[in-house]
């Protein structure tokens, strides 16, 4: 392809990276916490995102809720959604080989989405509350990506000073860095492991309730997002929970980037390049180390 | 039963699923690192077969051969750098590159016939791949157990239980991690290229199904990993499993799935054949 770039086109792509940027770091922190604090890769992680877009979606259809504010209803709902699930089958993983959890969580996975399927067919449903873009200088900003980037960016502070300040967030973690050292000061391990699912899936909801707003909703939309969250938590170090927020702006800044000079298809490979290449050369991540 | 076309069809399904299972057993029941996207060797094979066959006009037979090669090629470029990576992060990588390759295909339109699909020309001669199926899934299993009565496949087993403890004592890791690695793609990329010809029709989300990765995993699982037998048990049971049950209740299938697999890493992560070995000191080499 023989483009010109003009500094322009440059410029939007900043601006479009970085509004999805921020949906990024949002639901990649839920994934991160869960690897963090647990060890297990959350393959649904996605599909419980999906769930969260379908809870907005029939709260706006059924009784005319407002998709930004029913945010914390989505967000509280799945945070028992993700509770009853470490209650019920993840726990019994936390320890294994990653395979047995890698298994698990695609068999929930795919459960869910079969479920999704049922119980909400495969019709494409889109929560028409904000359309359009707006002009700002010589570049377009998107209304609902816009307002999406302000509620994860808001949604993610939250969920900082509350990792930050709060005992809970304390304890989490605490866990996070080494269990065995959080056991000894007396705190409740499973209890922590516990509500930390609960909370990621909570961070997977909020995001879920902002994509309600721009992308068609339907069961398999979420399983690219696992993939995408993985790909930030590894820019950013694993187990780093700020890295997730730079990994997830680096993120949308990669593929928008890459979109300008190659096809879709092919800034997914970019991305896979990426991943494997940040792997290999820094294992830790781009800030490095555990800092937790 | 047999001999009738459904009959050849569905052992010809079974040998494909043999092949694939023991083929994974190969390098992560073996070695502990889990690929997490072993079917892309399957489709790789699948492409490279298709593609000689209808651009190339090469016989089936040696069309398959290349698909073992191509499957190999694939496995040595992503091997030599993935191989270094450990746990999860080796296992996401192998899922990437399965994503990746179908991106790929989609993307060269002209050798792939991008989404749209491959035509491979008409050739009835079911049978004959039949009987290389069942070569295959016999080669995978002869070959299985060579390796696990042999020095090489008793350093895998020392990688898997210790990778460090093996590398103190002398075992050069990365060399047999990639060995191992690369036999373990022979066996999907021929499959793949005679499942392709025998289906006379491929496009890229027919031949790089996640779910297929995880069929074979499960049904290694079901067997026992790390065993000879216990991959060719698995593919039996799960196959004959699904064609009994799961297709009478297609709107629950995946679902259906999803409880198996949860089942049998939850109650039975030794599998069938790992459970008798435990309880009856039966030979490490069943």
């Amino acid at each position: 392809m023989n483009v010109v770039i003009t500094p322009a086109m440059v410029g939007q792509v900043v601006i479009s990276g970085i509004l999805a940027g921020a949906l990024y770091s949002l639901v990649a922190l839920g994934l991160a916490l869960i690897f963090g604090v647990m060890r297990v890769i959350n393959i649904a992680h996605g599909p419980l995102l999906m769930l969260g877009a379908y809870t907005t979606f029939f709260l706006y259809d059924l009784f005319g809720l407002n998709p930004y504010l029913s945010i914390p209803v989505t967000m509280a709902a799945l945070f028992v959604v993700g509770v009853v699930l470490q209650r019920t089958l993840v726990f019994r993983v936390v320890d294994a080989p990653e395979l047995s959890s890698l298994l698990l969580t695609f068999g929930i996975s795919i459960g869910l989405v079969n479920l999704a399927q049922l119980a909400f067919t495969s019709d494409l449903r889109a929560v028409e509350y904000l359309t359009g873009s707006f002009p700002l200088g010589p570049f377009a900003v998107s209304k609902p990506r816009l307002v999406a980037f302000v509620f994860a960016a808001g949604v993610t502070g939250l969920a900082f000073l509350f990792l930050q300040r709060s005992r809970v967030g304390k304890a989490i973690r605490a866990t996070s860095q080494s269990r065995e050292v959080a056991m000894v000061c007396g705190i409740d391990v499973g209890r922590i492991h516990m509500l930390t699912f609960g909370l990621a899936t909570a961070l997977a909801a909020a995001g879920g309730a902002l994509i309600a707003v721009i992308v068609a909703i339907q069961p398999e939309m979420g399983q690219i997002w696992t993939f995408k969250s993985f790909l930030v938590i590894v820019l950013g170090g694993a187990g780093n929970y700020p890295g997730a927020l730079l990994g997830g702006m680096l993120l949308g800044l990669i593929e928008q980037m890459a979109s300008l000079f190659l096809t879709t298809q092919l800034s997914e490979v970019v991305a896979y390049v990426l991943l494997v290449v940040v792997l290999l050369v820094r294992p830790t991540g781009l800030l490095g180390g555990r800092q937790i | 039963m047999f001999g009738t076309g459904y009959g050849v069809r569905a052992m010809l399904q079974i040998f494909m699923w043999i092949a694939l299972a023991g083929s994974w057993n190969l390098i992560s029941g073996l070695t502990g690192y889990v690929s997490f996207g072993h079917v892309a060797f399957f489709g790789a094979g699948a492409y490279t077969g298709a593609i000689l066959v209808a651009k190339a006009g090469w016989p089936w037979l040696a069309a398959a051969l290349a698909g073992g090669v191509g499957a190999c090629a694939v496995a040595l470029v992503i091997g030599y750098p993935c191989l270094r990576l450990k746990g999860p992060y080796f296992a996401i990588a192998m899922l990437g590159l399965n994503e990746v390759l179908r991106a790929l295909v989609s993307y060269f339109e002209g050798l792939t016939g991008g989404g749209s699909g491959l035509s491979l020309p008409t050739l009835h001669a079911t049978v004959p791949i039949y009987y290389a199926m069942a070569a295959t899934a016999a080669g995978v299993t002869l070959l299985t157990y060579a390796i696990i009565t042999s020095r090489f496949g008793l350093r895998l087993m020392t990688i898997r239980e210790d990778e460090l403890a093996a590398e103190a004592m002398g075992i050069d890791t990365a060399r047999h991690k990639l060995y191992a690695f690369l036999i373990s793609a022979v066996g999907p990329g021929i499959a793949g290229a005679l499942a392709a010809r025998d289906q006379g029709y491929i496009e890229p989300i027919s031949v790089f199904p996640l779910a297929m990765t995880i069929t074979m995993i499960v049904m290694v699982l079901f067997g026992g990993k790390g065993t000879v037998w216990g991959p060719v048990l698995g593919a039996v049971v799960l196959f004959v499993a699904q064609e009994l049950v799961w297709a009478r209740f297609p709107y629950v299938h995946q679902l259906l799935f999803g409880a198996i697999i949860v089942g049998v890493v939850l109650l039975m992560p030794r599998g069938v054949l790992g459970i008798l070995q435990l309880r009856y000191r039966l030979p490490r080499t069943i």
